[in-house]
């Protein structure tokens, strides 16, 4: 069948273009790559960390080996000190809080006593980080607690949680999702309007090939590029910057495919009102700069107005990187990015489709 | 039957009349030139024969078939060149071949193409790095590439400096050696009568005239002119005098259209004329200075058809 011999061509052409494009590389990868590095030093590689002193007053086995548990705990650094010592830290700020492990602690994991609360101090201000310790202490705790079992030896917190989440792992699929968006928009869908600009679709028309073949043939390659483009973000993210993935890859491939296909979709309705490139790129800027700070990729969306959550939960990028989060830094299952892959799927199909029905030529 | 039959062909751009009822059938083998100024409607034509535009009347048959019912068809047999010839970017010389002969059912070996126009030096360079003739050059050589039957150039030459002119004329005659039909636009009309065989005077949307070069020209630029500075005692009335003369002008310049130009540069030179006589006493030098003699041209019949230049 020729139509496919053309398609391959034409697809495998977009391909080895958009790859030889530099300025267009620097400006999705590129950007990218630099975005982590700043986040990167603004956080510090070990993200969040906080530092706590503890008063241990019982100085049972079990206090030592809960404190030991709590110490081992990603990102925290815990000292134990006395009384006056610890309190002095805190007024100082240079501790986020201090623990306070009762007389009886061990009697009472022993279950020879009456029940122990752990006391934490804070400095006055609620920040995120004694939030933070507040949940490592709470959940260490009860993991020490045990649920009425008796056996105190297991101190070490079990759960994988937003606690061990660094920056560098938030941001990395806040950039795979920066990627989809900027290539999409950017560069397969203002690519199309600078060969109809340039008339390099004009002379296409001139060969038997058909405006569909063209079409998917340009959204396929993009998507390739894309694909390549975010094989190398993820690699120069877990071996430069030491991002994880916890979830799987597998799951990862849905919402890229929609995300990107539901993109170049938007980006040719941008560029189907643009009579020139320029006016274009102009409109697609507009767009896609606002997108990228009002859907969660930069800080969670929780810190905005419900009005502009809700605005930006319209549009697919919201739902590409709940999406991404989710599976990368959640170890979340499909059930959970299902909705996720749903919106993004819907305003693929509506776009790609007005989009094939609006194709002009010149 | 004509590879290519035009019939009634009407294209309006709102009130501006771009194609006014053009006709014309071009035969198997044969290079059918389109001649006439900047936007006599030349390209307009081409465009609607080759599938690109829709006229609002009359039809176009290519090789038999409809082209408006069946464009798809019609445009793998043919090959074209458009104007303007944009190519992808980051895409070189050789993967912009491979590309076009991709897009066709049947296409000849790349390899073929990039040696037979020359382009193999260039094959690794990407197309926006070539000069103004390489990159016509390989804009034929993707019309080629289809092995079509029937060849559009659309102003092949234009832009081009003299060398590559004759360069690109040079591969035109290659097309023709291989018995391609072949239908061209030009504005030169020196393009047109060298490679030709029938051309096509187009104004205003409208086809002037069309036959044989030789034979436009003897209809309607027939005789010799003789151009010289003007001489004392040589006026208008004794030129229209000398045999065979149709046409005097005398502006800055004598120019005398005749039927017999031998004749007529006899009685010029004649040694015993009185404006001969005295202009040698004046100076010692010929008294017909700065004589040039030329066949009527394309260029002569357009003028005479259109009172227009071809270059306004």
């Amino acid at each position: 069948m020729n139509g496919f011999r053309a398609f391959r061509a034409l697809a495998l052409n977009e391909v080895r273009a958009s790859v030889r494009n530099r300025t267009a590389l620097i400006f999705t990868l590129g950007l990218a790559v630099l975005f982590m590095v700043i986040f990167g030093l603004l956080f510090g590689g070990n993200g969040l960390s906080v530092s706590l002193d503890a008063v241990d007053n019982d100085h049972s086995a079990a206090a030592s080996s809960y404190l030991a548990s709590l110490g081992h705990v990603k990102g925290v650094t815990l000292h134990t000190k006395t009384h006056d010592a610890a309190f002095t830290d805190l007024k100082n700020d240079s501790v986020t809080a201090v623990l306070v492990v009762p007389r009886g602690f061990g009697a009472a994991v022993a279950h020879q006593g009456p029940p122990q609360q752990v006391a934490i101090y804070q400095a006055s201000v609620a920040s995120s980080s004694s939030a933070i310790s507040d949940d490592v202490v709470a959940q260490v705790t009860a993991g020490f607690a045990g649920g009425g079992s008796p056996s105190v030896s297991l101190g070490a917190p079990q759960s994988a949680t937003v606690n061990q989440v660094t920056p560098m792992d938030y941001m990395l699929p806040s950039m795979i999702a920066y990627i989809i968006l900027f290539s999409g928009v950017n560069y397969v869908a203002i690519g199309l309007v600078e060969a109809r600009v340039k008339q390099v679709l004009r002379r296409f028309r001139a060969t038997p090939v058909r405006a569909g073949t063209l079409l998917s043939a340009q959204v396929v390659g993009g998507g390739l590029t894309v694909l390549l483009q975010i094989l190398v973000l993820v690699l120069v993210g877990i071996l430069v910057f030491q991002a994880h993935n916890y979830g799987s890859w597998l799951l990862l491939i849905p919402p890229i495919v929609l995300g990107t296909a539901s993109f170049v979709g938007i980006g040719f309705l941008i560029t189907s009102v643009a009579r020139t490139s320029e006016s274009a790129r102009a409109l697609a800027a507009l767009v896609t700069f606002p997108l990228m700070f009002l859907s969660g990729l930069f800080f969670p969306m929780d810190a905005l107005p419900s009005v502009i959550q809700t605005i930006a939960r319209i549009l697919p990028l919201a739902w590409a990187s709940d999406a991404l989060h989710q599976v990368m830094n959640d170890a979340a299952g499909f059930g959970a990015i299902a909705t996720d892959c749903l919106v993004m799927a819907v305003w693929a199909v509506v776009t790609l489709s007005v989009a094939a029905w609006r194709f002009r030529w010149d | 039957m004509a590879d290519i039959e035009v019939s009634g062909l009407v294209k309006r751009y709102g009130d501006l009349v771009a194609v006014d009822g053009v006709s014309f059938a071009v035969e198997n083998g044969e290079v059918f030139g389109m001649l006439g100024p900047n936007g006599a409607g030349k390209t307009t034509t081409l465009e609607i024969i080759e599938g690109l535009r829709t006229a609002d009347q009359g039809s176009v048959r290519v090789l038999g078939t409809d082209v408006r019912a069946h464009p798809a068809a019609v445009k793998e047999r043919i090959g074209v060149q458009l104007q303007a010839t944009a190519l992808p970017e980051f895409t070189t010389v050789r993967e912009a071949v491979e590309l076009f002969a991709a897009l066709y059912r049947h296409s000849r070996p790349v390899a073929e193409v990039i040696d037979e126009f020359n382009l193999g030096e260039k094959a690794r360079s990407f197309t926006d790095k070539l000069s103004g003739g390489q990159m016509q050059r390989l804009s034929i050589a993707l019309a080629l590439v289809n092995d079509p039957d029937v060849v559009f150039l659309d102003e092949p030459t234009t832009g081009l400096d003299p060398q590559a002119r004759l360069n690109i004329w040079e591969v035109i005659e290659g097309i023709r050696r291989r018995r391609k039909t072949v239908v061209l636009t030009t504005h030169y009309m020196e393009e047109a009568e060298r490679l030709c065989d029938r051309v096509a005077v187009i104004d205003r949307g409208r086809i002037v005239a069309l036959d044989t070069p030789w034979r436009l020209v003897s209809e309607h630029a027939a005789g010799t002119t003789i151009e010289f500075e003007l001489v004392p005692g040589l006026d208008a009335d004794t030129l229209r005098r000398m045999p065979g003369v149709e046409r005097v002008a005398m502006d800055g310049r004598a120019s005398v259209t005749t039927k017999a130009p031998e004749a007529v540069l006899h009685a010029l030179l004649d040694p015993h004329a009185p404006w001969v006589a005295s202009g040698e006493d004046r100076d010692g030098e010929g008294a017909i200075r700065n004589l040039m003699v030329r066949h009527g041209t394309l260029e002569d019949v357009f003028l005479r058809l259109t009172g227009r230049s071809l270059r306004e």
